[in-house]
């Protein structure tokens, strides 16, 4: 269980169960996902028609970058008005499913994307704005290229947990993703910092076509002058840089590094506690170890019976 | 008298048999003051010996004239004349030589103070040392084993080396001596 | 490095024998009463000279020897941040067990990482060469334990890096 799935597993699963043809129940279920975002899966009407509905600490924010085409884009003939209490939702009629295999699964998996979906129209904006970037780019040299070119574009921001953002920056020759993390406690922060000076390493040493990472605790330049950045002097939060070069956000190549991207403050996480769980059973272990050497120091007692004259049986204490 | 608050009078300070005003000093035999600047004659003149070659007698110079009587300067003196002969003195010949020294008169007393050296020599912080071996506050060194440290370890290494020729020779009754031997170098 | 290491377990070995020669005594502040000597210091005639072994300045042991009690503390090599924090921890999971341990002491010295508080009543149930084998092995296994929980980090670090940039190839 080392990677991340990109889709929620729980709705998944539930789709296929529900295509593949069983008697039709009613349910009503709220599934979590990563990051706060809720799934509510129902039948409201009839025990045919599903509504799946998300709901997104940021959608506004989400909106705001696009998220509404690139949703009517993936789901358009089932896209319903959003449930009470959600923010957006698909309807799914059991009884009009399309009729080959492929497509049905197709259904199923652009569904249990829904979370990924929502989340990648900053991205997606980004990199078209790095085409046409890159393209007005080229008619210049670097040296006499126009302010506005060189500096690059907007940076959007994505507050998808309450104190953490992702913060996303096109310019003519890469896109700059910054993930903004809080670490509360000591340990946690110099677990960080291992894991993330192996990340920072990685491209050096093994994967020289992995993007480039850096991290910093204080905001990096690119952030300048963005409103809402939390001024922390203590070093909780930390500033994670992933810089996407161009064969990474070509076209056949532009999905998947979304999907993958998003799963990153969850996947370090995820492994930070895993480690911690691993080093705290190994020293239970070794602390019963101890335990037993010492127990060895002590001399077994033997309990010594003795007989009076009289031939009553008594032991010594101690 | 009434604005002395009874209950806040230190009772066994001002009491003579009390454990706190015990005199240590009672306890060990009567030392005599040394000028700090005889200990520091004495260390030329040992030093003498050690330029000359004469590695054992430098050290039973400096084991047998002990300043006890000397205050901290005088004492650190002293410690630092003594390290300086033990790190000259080759490790083929710390046995024989030990042997020696115990074998002659007043020998294991001789053995004794040399414990407490060792004792002393590894308590005391090594200044030249401590740039290369404090610990980093920001990065962290994944490539560096956690070797022991270089340099002001070396000294500690030839105190240990000493520590344990010495148990052989004179056996753990030295320890034992310097634990309680109440004039302390 | 491993050198130095023989002769300075030797040296905590002889040290700690030597001082372990603990023999019953009540205490003379308060009658009916028997507390250790050496964190109680009610009488400095009681309190023998204490005795320092080092490797170097981030590794020794100081032994405080006294009439009915001594009180070793060790001081654990620690390089780094991520030491310093493997090293804290696990000291408090036994500082958390002491009662188990019968011989440590829930706080470590100033200055120190671990102590231990072992009194007669400890020397007069256990023997005493196993304990000051306990001792010598516990140094060694902490030392072994934290190094090896170190290499277990960075490769599991670099391991995840890995994994997780490969597939943006």
């Amino acid at each position: 269980m080392l990677l991340l799935d990109y889709q929620n597993v729980l709705i998944e699963s539930l789709l296929k169960d529900r295509f593949s043809g069983a008697t039709p129940t009613s349910i009503d279920q709220v599934v979590s996902d990563f990051d706060g975002v809720t799934f509510h899966i129902s039948t409201p009407e009839t025990k045919t028609k599903l509504l799946i509905s998300i709901s997104v600490r940021c959608f506004n924010e989400l909106v705001q970058y696009g998220a509404q085409q690139v949703l009517e884009r993936e789901y358009g003939p089932y896209i319903v008005s959003p449930e009470q209490g959600y923010d957006f939702s698909v309807a799914v009629d059991l009884e009009n499913l399309p009729a080959e295999e492929d497509a049905r699964n197709d259904l199923i998996r652009r569904i249990s994307l829904l979370k990924r979906n929502a989340m990648a129209a900053p991205f997606e904006q980004a990199f078209d704005e790095f085409a046409k970037l890159q393209e007005e780019a080229s008619k210049y040299t670097s040296e006499s290229a126009p302010q506005g070119v060189r500096e690059g574009g907007v940076v959007r921001a994505i507050h998808y947990r309450e104190e953490e953002a992702i913060y996303v920056k096109a310019n003519y020759d890469r896109v700059t993703v910054i993930f903004s993390t809080i670490f509360r406690e000591e340990t946690d922060r110099i677990f960080g910092k291992v894991f993330l000076q192996e990340f920072v390493d990685a491209r050096r040493r093994a994967i020289q076509n992995a993007p480039q990472v850096l991290f910093r605790n204080d905001p990096p330049l690119e952030l300048e002058g963005v409103p809402g950045l939390a001024q922390s002097g203590s070093g909780e939060i930390g500033y994670i840089t992933f810089v996407l070069f161009p064969r990474h956000i070509s076209m056949q190549r532009r999905e998947e590094v979304i999907s993958h991207i998003q799963t990153f403050r969850d996947y370090f996480h995820y492994h930070i506690k895993a480690s911690k769980a691993y080093i705290h059973s190994r020293m239970r272990r070794r602390t019963a170890d101890f335990l037993q050497v010492l127990r060895r120091a002590r001399p077994e007692n033997e309990e010594k019976e003795r007989k009076t004259a009289t031939g009553r049986t008594f032991r010594v204490q101690g | 008298m009434a604005t002395i608050n009874y209950r806040t009078i230190d009772i066994d300070a001002l009491d003579p048999d009390s454990a706190a005003n015990f005199d240590l000093s009672s306890l060990a035999p009567d030392v005599v003051p040394v000028l700090t600047a005889d200990v520091q004659t004495l260390a030329g003149q040992v030093r003498q010996l050690l330029r000359g070659g004469d590695t054992e007698g430098a050290l039973r110079g400096a084991l047998e004239n002990v300043p006890y009587g000397a205050d901290q300067q005088g004492k650190e003196v002293h410690l630092a004349t003594v390290t300086e002969i033990l790190q000259s003195i080759r490790q083929s010949d710390m046995s024989p030589m030990l042997q020696r020294i115990y074998q002659s008169e007043g020998g294991s007393e001789l053995l004794d103070v040399l414990m407490k050296y060792l004792y002393k020599g590894m308590s005391s912080k090594q200044p030249s040392s401590s740039k290369n071996l404090s610990p980093q506050p920001t990065g962290f060194s994944q490539i560096q084993a956690r070797g022991g440290g270089e340099g002001g370890g070396q000294a500690m290494s030839v105190l240990l080396s000493w520590h344990e020729k010495l148990v052989e020779i004179a056996g753990p009754g030295s320890i034992v001596r310097v634990m309680t031997d109440r004039r302390t170098v | 490095m491993s050198q130095s290491l023989r002769p300075y377990l030797q040296c905590v070995r002889s040290t700690l024998t030597a001082a372990l020669s603990l023999s019953n005594f009540a205490s003379q502040a308060s009658e009916r009463h028997n507390v250790p000597e050496i964190e109680a210091a009610s009488s400095p005639e009681l309190l023998l000279n204490p005795l320092t072994v080092s490797r170097n300045e981030n590794e020794k042991v100081l032994v405080e020897p006294s009439v009915n009690s001594v009180r070793v503390s060790i001081r654990i090599k620690q390089a780094d941040e991520i030491e310093n924090i493997l090293v804290h921890k696990f000291t408090r999971f036994l500082t958390q067990r002491a009662e188990a341990f019968f011989v440590l002491r829930r706080k470590p010295v100033k200055g120190y990482d671990i102590s231990f508080l072992i009194t007669n009543f400890h020397t007069e149930q256990m023997l005493k060469h196993k304990l000051v084998d306990f001792i010598i092995q516990f140094m060694e296994e902490v030392d072994k334990e934290i190094s090896e929980m170190k290499l277990f980090l960075n490769a599991r670090a670099r391991f995840v890096a890995e994994s997780f940039l490969t597939p943006f190839d």
